[in-house]
């Protein structure tokens, strides 16, 4: 037993936390989430130059072939950012989409330009906000002399503006659920950002959008299945990535309990307030370890289905709930959308249903622990 | 026992008509406006202009305050009158208790409990009618919770008080008529025994306003810098101004209770029914019928629990630990429901909804979930307070200051 992070691991930290350091202050972090102009090119083209985007895939398709543990260990430190923008989107979920779905020659044409970060790929599967499962894909392909037509609307595409394209889930005609990629610049599509409690969100429309056969991914538009392996490698990343802001989140509100003098003493000295503090920190500590356990068992090789789905709800509500236990610390001057716990605050209530609720991967952990008849 | 809050008794059988008729008038062509209620983030217009009109007409009625006599702008009628008054008011998601972004609510029944004979006379009348708008403003930046330790400085000089300081976190989007404020009289003096409580109006020179841009909506910061302000401002004599701030806290903090529904649940059932996946309408969902079950079980407590307070307001019963319990358990709740409609609509539950002029719009009921556990004190504060009256470690349990 050894659960401490490798040499290599604790130098990948240091990187990504240098790379944070210079690159999203605080205060300019704040700034861009209050103005929603979390997509940064800058960020993407640096991410890239370092090697995160398609950090683990194979090293011919522009990855660095790092294990999961590794690919988190950035992540985690990029989520004290917390860093905006697709990385995680293209450059951890499309990217291993597209790997499990593709055969060696769309890899060979898709992936290196994601991994340089000159294209982002934006996954955008899902057309009901109440559910996360295949029935909830509704956007239809109608088939043509060469190709499709593509009809419908992604309500919620996280990082959408970011896309150069997106990977889509639609129907055929013959109601088989399959996966492709449009470019974003494609004749009927419009990206409208939402307003509201909620950042790097925006809908997009599917308006008779003429796709290739060629754009399905694989051999035959790969299916839900293939969905779910490439999750069981990204979604603990995004866990890490919740870990990390979860921690950013508990230590400036323990910071602030030391200086924040109220009644004569630092608030830090009322149990109350030790209470809100302990409250995060089980919250964040279920999740780290939920997540690395998780990215253990993944990189031994071992089952990791429920496991996944265990990380995923733990980890999106700690992060949920840590921004609540720490608002009832900052109280006041907390509310204040120039105030760093605002970005925490919106990202994590935007990640918190992002590729399912915490109540649906619940389920889904039960069902595969417990498959039902 | 009778928990029925409209069974009228003879004498108010024509007022309830009465009532129910004229309100009716005055919602007709702005029926998508009710359940518009009292709190300032929804920052619309039409919602605040026709709001604010509607409360002058009730105020010239004398039915905001329909127990005062009717110099203060009350119409003496009784509590079976009040009662009618706030039911017919409910048809339409308003209620009494609303500001009206006027604070009425809270500022005339301090005026009635501190002010001097003089002061009802001048100040009350256009509260009651809602004729004028006032903020509270109390935090400052140095500590909302500890107002006791107040800063801002109000030095009596001749027939005027010299104010200066700074408050934050107060008001809303709209200016005020006057700021409803607690000051320090003297730096050097005993804690609770230097403080004075005025009533500014807030076009005295020196006064500025400075929009600060919050989770729940905007609020402000007020600068004094040298303001002169008359004497005559001063409200509950000099250096009395704490236990005015505890007649005020005790009203703010849900001590008056209220017979008023919270309509939030009627649109999650029409969104569940509405809402198909594969189909089937996700009302049918198991797990979501255990959220909804959730949501409905603490929004009936807290319905009880506001009935309780207001049937103990009126009876005379006192009730010392009602109006923190009902705030502590109302704010939970509220966080609770803010992440039960997330994990029930996923992302549609954040997406602001402006054709929704009802602050039962789901985004505004999860953001206010975090949002509105501070404003008038913390959670901590209502915890301590709760206590307090509880009497726990101590040998007798502290009374709720005066409301009435
Ligand atoms: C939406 C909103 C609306 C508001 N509206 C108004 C308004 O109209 N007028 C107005 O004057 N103010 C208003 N406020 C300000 C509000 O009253 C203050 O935020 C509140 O009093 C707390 O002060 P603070 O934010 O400075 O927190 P602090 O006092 O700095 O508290 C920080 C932390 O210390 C804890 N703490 C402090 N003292 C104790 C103690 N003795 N025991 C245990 N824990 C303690 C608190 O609970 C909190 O966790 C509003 C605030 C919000 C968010």
């Amino acid at each position: 037993m050894d659960l401490s992070l490798s040499e290599t691991q604790e130098e990948f930290r240091k990187v990504a936390a240098d790379f944070v350091k210079a690159e999203v202050p605080a205060h300019q972090m704040t700034q861009w989430y209050k103005n929603k102009q979390t997509f940064q090119p800058q960020l993407v083209k640096k991410a890239g130059e370092i090697g995160w985007l398609g950090m683990m895939l194979p090293e011919q398709y522009g990855g660095s072939e790092v294990s999961a543990t590794d690919c988190a260990v950035v992540f985690e430190e990029l989520g004290r950012g917390p860093v905006p923008g697709p990385l995680f989107t293209s450059g951890i979920l499309a990217a291993q989409i597209i790997f499990e779905a593709c055969a060696e020659e769309q890899r060979k044409i898709l992936l290196p330009p994601l991994c340089k970060g000159e294209s982002i790929v934006v996954p955008a599967i899902t057309d009901k906000a109440a559910y996360w499962g295949q029935e909830a894909v509704e956007t239809r392909l109608s088939k043509t002399a060469s190709g499709y037509i593509m009809n419908g609307t992604k309500p919620f595409v996280f990082d959408a503006q970011a896309a150069t394209s997106f990977l889509c889930a639609a129907r055929t005609e013959e109601g088989k659920v399959v996966f492709l990629v449009i470019d974003a610049q494609s004749p009927g599509i419009t990206i409208t950002p939402h307003i509201g409690f909620l950042v790097s969100v925006a809908e997009v429309r599917f308006d008779k959008v003429a796709v290739p056969s060629s754009n399905l991914l694989g051999s035959s538009g790969a299916s839900w299945t293939t969905l779910q392996a490439a999750l069981d490698r990204a979604l603990p990343v995004l866990c890490a990535y919740q870990v990390g802001a979860s921690q950013e989140v508990f230590d400036i509100t323990c910071e602030y309990t030391r200086t924040r003098v109220v009644f004569g003493q630092p608030i830090g000295r009322f149990q109350r307030v030790q209470d809100h503090c302990v409250d995060i920190s089980i919250y964040l500590d279920q999740a780290r370890w939920a997540t690395y356990e998780t990215l253990w068992r993944l990189d031994s090789g071992m089952p990791a289905r429920a496991a996944v789905h265990e990380a995923k709800a733990i980890a999106s509500e700690g992060y949920y709930q840590a921004t609540n236990y720490a608002h009832m610390v900052w109280a006041g001057p907390g509310t204040d959308y120039g105030h760093p716990m605002m970005a925490h605050s919106v990202l994590a209530h935007t990640l918190y249903q992002y590729l399912g609720t915490p109540g649906q991967h619940k389920r889904l952990m039960m069902d595969s622990l417990f498959p039902r008849a | 026992m009778d928990f029925n809050v409209s069974a009228d008794p003879a004498h108010v059988v024509e007022f309830r008509k009465e009532v129910g008729a004229w309100l009716a008038e005055q919602f007709a062509g702005h029926e998508h406006l009710r359940w518009s209620a009292s709190w300032s983030t929804r920052e619309n217009d039409e919602e605040y202009k026709f709001r604010r009109g509607l409360a002058e007409k009730l105020g010239a009625k004398g039915w905001l305050f329909p127990l005062y006599p009717k110099k203060y702008g009350g119409a003496e009628l009784t509590v079976d009158h009040q009662m009618v008054l706030e039911t017919e008011l409910f048809k339409y998601g308003l209620n009494l208790s609303h500001t009206f972004y006027t604070l009425a609510r809270i500022v005339a029944p301090v005026l009635i409990r501190w002010g001097s004979e003089e002061q009802k006379t001048e100040f009350l009348e256009p509260i009651t009618r809602a004729k004028i708008c006032v903020w509270q403003v109390l935090t400052e930046p140095h500590g909302g919770s500890d107002i006791a330790n107040c800063q801002t400085k109000a030095i009596r000089d001749g027939n005027d008080y010299i104010v200066n300081g700074q408050k934050v976190m107060v008001g809303h989007h709209l200016p005020p008529d006057f700021l409803w404020t607690l000051v320090c009289t003297n730096p050097q003096g005993k804690r609770h025994e230097n403080l004075a409580w005025l009533h500014i109006p807030a076009s005295l020179a020196g006064i500025t306003i400075q929009h600060m841009n919050l989770m729940m909506g905007i609020k402000n910061a007020v600068f004094f810098d040298n303001v002169r302000v008359p004497a005559k401002y001063l409200i509950g004599g000099e250096n009395n101004g704490w236990k005015v701030a505890s007649t005020h806290m005790e009203l703010e903090h849900g001590g008056d209770g209220r017979i008023a529904v919270d309509p939030l649940i009627e649109r999650v059932i029409d969104y569940c029914r509405k809402t198909r996946i594969d189909g089937k309408p996700i009302i049918e969902d198991p797990g979501v019928r255990d959220l909804i079950a959730d949501m409905m079980i603490e929004l009936n407590t807290l319905r009880r629990f506001n009935q309780l307070i207001y049937w103990r307001r009126f009876a005379k019963k006192p009730h010392p630990y009602g109006g923190p319990q009902q705030r502590y358990y109302q704010r939970m709740m509220r966080l609770r429901n803010g992440e039960r409609l997330q994990a029930i609509m996923g992302a549609d539950a954040l997406v602001q909804d402006l054709s929704v002029h009802e602050v039962v719009d789901f985004e505004y009921a999860v953001r206010t979930g975090p949002g509105q556990l501070h404003g008038g004190g913390t959670l901590d504060t209502d915890r301590l307070i709760f206590a307090r009256r509880l009497g726990l470690g101590r040998p007798t349990t502290e009374k709720a200051p005066e409301t009435d």
